[in-house]
């Protein structure tokens, strides 16, 4: 281990030392405001360390056998960090409601984050696996963190047993692999290796794709969605924005890893004799049965928390297009593709649920439906409009990033030639604008402001608040308008 | 001169308009007219002055945007986007002058969204960068979409997401389209671009731009609207409010029709000759169709509106027979139906404001107290009935006698459309003005136009006849590009 290693997985190190750090902070002092500024600290340091090392860092840097660290890795986590301080920011607002000191929330969150950094670093089965528990395990906590909520305790055991099932699947999965490349790592490559014998090869394909499902499981594509919605909707706000941004983009960055390390996945539809049912066929029906299955049951729900589990399915199922890559050369494309639509994907979701939290706070309601946003446009033009730019930017509507992001999707399905997938894009999106226009249009509705203004309460922000909404209405806005801004860091990778 | 200055000021014009209601009501119909009026004489004095030849693409604008990409902003006028855009400002003054008493409520953000689009018009007319040019088609449809959504009729909701949705998914199909073509310049130019005049000197297979075109033919059908994607037209054009209307008639369909001249005639010649008679027959299903139904409606708006399907299947036809003729017809008929669809629209809400209903049961003997709304009424149903003298019956003969030559039997039953549109201008006419007044309980008296309403329809009416008249004053222009457009596509298809 040189000092150059130490210095490229500083931004890990950090998160790691800092919820040691954070421990004993609690040992001596109990205090949310304490505790909460010192999480924010370390997440800042960490992004900063990222950021220097992302302009430092001109080649991928191999960390024992364990962790590889490129600055794909690392935009991610710059990514997750800052969600995870969003998070961070948005838990106060719902955490001061009652009188216990709520420090355990934010070591849980630090674990979060640990987990999906050494996920999105990772080049092995064992730190793949081990950020994977690490995430998972802390989020079952969060989950159910809110007590005397009705649904705390079946949504927390409902994520526990099916991430614990996941796993097992996973684990079985990589057992099969180990049993026939006799490494952990993920760049063996058994094409390349040896010759394969088809035994040899069914055996392997059966691990892939018992680790593909434990993926699955994790980035809620269809047919593995059904923890999806109740999770959502039982957790608190801050902790659903967890499960929606950091989990997902960390698996997600993940199995990019896995999948593109092994030229024989996606090269075989073209190498393989007659074997029609490969890993790659069972992903683009994961992706088009999650466009169309998300977008679907989004159609009819009413509760804001559960319409976006749902959006996130058809989402995911979305960006599985990047891994319909047929030749090594579209591989720095597919990257640059996920890592702008996950930005896009971020950024929305983080402003959706920045408003969600505020609105809950002002009408005191945990349950909020698309309903209850009804004549924001009216009332809080800010937090309005960031609600319009972060549902068109998922809807994909020029003027927003999230067109660009579909863009580029579309650019690597061509150059794929997986026409059943943009079809499939194609009609996932009509049938989404009926949900996300039903939002939009729902901010403009003028017909509930008469019916309750008995009780009805001005949404007051604080200037700090409003400036942050503003500030984020304008991001994106800015990304969509000149896409330059993110893509030619990108260019540099 | 600067169609990026024309956009912008719109843009800008609209949200001041949008910000100073708030400071003094009433203020922002007039901002909006103002900026409207004032962009209006800015552009035409510039393109006068401007020295430019305009008979062919004259590129404004070059600028590197998404340099990754290789995406540009680029804009270039000739004159079919010069006429476009011309008819898209003359509209916009019409437009703010309709709403001036109709909207109530959240004037300055109605204002705003009105010159939104409009200035999202004008980028789909001038831009020649593919990517821009898609960018602009879907801008223009977010402030059209909240027109109809927020200040629309009883079932606006469903109409607005109905719009929303034909012509999102169908422009998706034309974005895959783009896609595709650039990376065919790709790999037969070694480098990506969106640019249109690059398009024009690619070598495509026949097999492969079937497919293109049929891309971006879909997408541009929709918008026309043909048979069998017109379903949104109907729903969109009775629940939009007045302006909506006018703006949706006016100029909306007309991107589709300048889409299917720019793109889908120019970049696949051969495609579009292979094509014609599918495109033809679906022009002239349109016409029956539209007809057919306008006919059978009660509600003034919807009559309106399927008509407007029926003259857009003349252009369709027009369009597709490859003929010199022809495609001055169709260019006219884009003006000609831009001007006399927004005349009745205009129509409809005036009516609809004194007795608040669209229904021509409720309506009749309106010439009793009405007479000077019936004798434009009159005018301008018999405008779109075909009648001698004005513009369309100038502009559906031409488009009848050059596609005659191509399509015969086609061009006969299309002729019947005539027919049935005197019909139904003759039905619209007499159920609104003539016969028993209804029963409309209190108010029965139904006032005449005002000196506004007057000004609307009269210069709607002038502009009618001077076409009417004396076509040339459009067709001058289109008398070299006619001819270009049919060698190229004669040339292809051999």
């Amino acid at each position: 281990m040189t000092l150059l290693m130490i210095h490229s997985i500083s931004p890990l190190l950090i998160v790691a030392f800092g919820i040691v750090l954070s421990l004993l902070l609690i040992a001596w002092r109990r205090s949310q405001k304490l505790i909460l500024a010192f999480t924010l600290t370390i997440f800042v340091c960490a992004m900063l360390a990222s950021i220097s090392l992302m302009m430092n860092l001109t080649d991928a840097m191999q960390v024992t056998i364990l962790m590889k660290v490129d600055n794909y890795g690392n935009f991610a986590f710059i990514l997750i960090l800052a969600a995870s301080l969003a998070v961070g920011l948005l838990s106060t607002a719902w955490l001061t409601h009652s009188v216990e000191v709520h420090d355990e929330f934010f070591i849980l969150l630090q674990l979060v984050v640990l987990g999906a950094g050494i996920l999105v670093m990772s080049d092995h089965f064992a730190s793949l696996f081990l950020g994977f528990e690490l995430l998972s395990i802390a989020l079952v906590g969060m989950v159910g963190y809110s007590r005397d909520s009705q649904y705390s305790v079946e949504s927390s055991f409902k994520y526990l047993i099916l991430s614990a099932t996941a796993s097992s699947f996973m684990l079985l999965g990589i057992a099969f692999i180990y049993s026939q490349s006799g490494s952990l790592s993920f760049a063996t490559d058994l094409l390349s290796s040896n010759e394969v014998s088809p035994v040899i090869s069914l055996f392997h394909h059966a691990g892939v794709l018992l680790f593909l499902i434990g993926v699955a499981f994790k980035l809620s594509l269809a047919p593995f969605h059904f923890w999806t919605p109740d999770v959502y909707q039982g957790a608190p706000t801050s902790v659903t924005l967890l499960l929606a941004t950091v989990s997902k983009v960390a698996m997600f960055v993940v199995l990019m890893k896995f999948w593109f390390s092994q030229p024989s996945l996606f090269i075989q539809p073209i190498v393989s004799n007659g074997n029609t049912l490969s890993t790659f066929n069972f992903m683009s029906i994961f992706a088009i049965l999650s466009m169309l299955v998300g977008n679907t049951l989004a159609l009819k729900q009413q509760n804001i928390k559960r319409l976006l589990a749902y959006s996130s399915i058809a989402h995911m199922g979305y960006l599985l297009i990047v891994l319909m890559v047929l030749s090594p050369q579209s591989v720095v494309l597919a990257w640059q593709s996920a890592l702008f639509y996950l930005s896009a994907y971020v950024l929305a979701t983080v402003s959706l649920f920045m408003v969600l939290q505020l609105t809950q706070n002002n009408s005191c309601n945990t349950e909020l439906n698309v309903d209850d946003w009804q004549g924001l446009f009216w009332q809080k033009r800010s937090l309005a409009m960031l609600v319009i730019v972060a549902v068109l930017s998922l809807a994909g509507i020029p003027l927003t990033m999230g067109f660009i992001g579909k863009f580029y999707l579309l650019n690597v399905a061509f150059y794929a030639q997986q026409w059943w997938l943009i079809a499939a894009l194609i009609i996932g999106s009509g049938i989404a604008l009926v949900y996300y226009l039903g939002i939009i249009f729902a901010l403009f509705n003028t017909s509930s402001i008469d019916q309750h203004n008995g009780n009805y309460r001005p949404l007051k922000l604080k200037p700090l608040v409003n400036a942050s909404v503003v500030t984020l209405v304008a991001f994106g806005v800015a990304l969509g308008l000149y896409p330059e801004l993110l893509s030619q860091i990108f260019i540099n990778f | 001169m600067s169609i990026t200055l024309v956009m912008s000021s719109l843009f800008f014009g609209g949200a001041l308009a949008w910000y100073i209601e708030g400071v003094k009501a009433q203020s922002a119909r007039w901002i909006a007219l103002l900026t409207v009026i004032i962009v209006g004489f800015y552009f035409v004095i510039s393109i006068t002055t401007a020295g430019l030849d305009f008979s062919s693409l004259q590129t404004l604008v070059r600028l590197s945007w998404i340099s990754s990409f290789n995406i540009e902003y680029a804009l270039a006028v000739d004159y079919l986007s010069l006429v476009l855009v011309l008819l898209t400002l003359f509209l916009a003054v019409i437009c703010v002058l309709v709403s001036w008493q109709e909207i109530q409520t959240k004037t300055g953000f109605y204002y705003f969204n009105l010159l939104a689009a409009i200035a999202g018009i004008i980028g789909v007319f001038t831009a020649v960068d593919m990517f821009l040019f898609f960018f602009f088609w879907e801008v223009m449809l977010l402030p059209m979409t909240a027109l109809i959504a927020i200040w629309g009729h009883e079932n606006r909701h469903f109409a607005a997401i109905k719009f929303f949705i034909f012509t999102q998914v169908s422009s998706l199909l034309m974005l895959v389209a783009i896609i595709a073509m650039a990376t065919i310049h790709f790999q037969q130019r070694g480098q990506v671009s969106f640019f249109y005049q690059d398009w024009l000197t690619l070598n495509l297979p026949l097999s492969t731009s079937l497919y293109l075109m049929l891309g971006f033919f879909i997408a541009f059908a929709v918008k026309l609207p043909s048979v069998p994607v017109h379903s949104w037209l109907p729903d969109a054009h009775t629940q939009a409010p007045t302006a909506g209307s006018v703006l949706l008639a006016g100029v909306l369909l007309k991107t589709g029709a300048y889409g299917l001249i720019r793109f889908v005639l120019h970049l696949f010649p051969q495609a579009s000759m292979e094509f014609a008679p599918i495109a033809a027959t679906l022009g002239v299903v349109s016409i029956l169709y539209g007809a057919k139904m306008a006919f059978a409606q009660q509600d003034f708006k919807r009559l309106v509106a399927y008509s407007s399907i029926s003259h857009m299947g003349f252009v369709m036809l027009a369009l597709f027979s490859f003929n010199a003729i022809a495609y001055q017809g169709a260019v006219l008929t884009l003006v000609a139906h831009g001007l006399s669809s927004a005349a009745l629209f205009a129509l409809a809400g005036m009516v609809y404001s004194r007795i608040h209903s669209r229904d021509l049961g409720h309506m009749g003997g309106f010439w009793q107290t009405a007479p000077r709304m019936g004798g434009f009424a009159l005018a301008f149903a018999a405008a779109a009935f075909g009648l001698p003298g004005l513009a369309n019956f100038v502009a559906e003969f031409f488009s009848l006698v050059g596609a005659y030559q191509r399509f015969p039997l086609l061009t006969i039953l299309a002729a019947f459309g005539l027919v049935g549109s005197a019909i139904y201008g003759m039905v619209l006419f007499q159920s609104a003005f003539q016969g028993k007044e209804a029963n409309r309980g209190e108010s029965s008296k139904v006032d005449d136009l005002s000196k506004r309403e007057l000004l609307v329809f009269s210069s709607l009416l002038a502009l009618l006849i001077l076409i009417g008249f004396y076509p040339n004053i459009v067709l001058m222009f289109f008398q070299d590009t006619g001819q270009t457009l049919v060698l190229t596509n004669t040339a292809g298809g051999q």
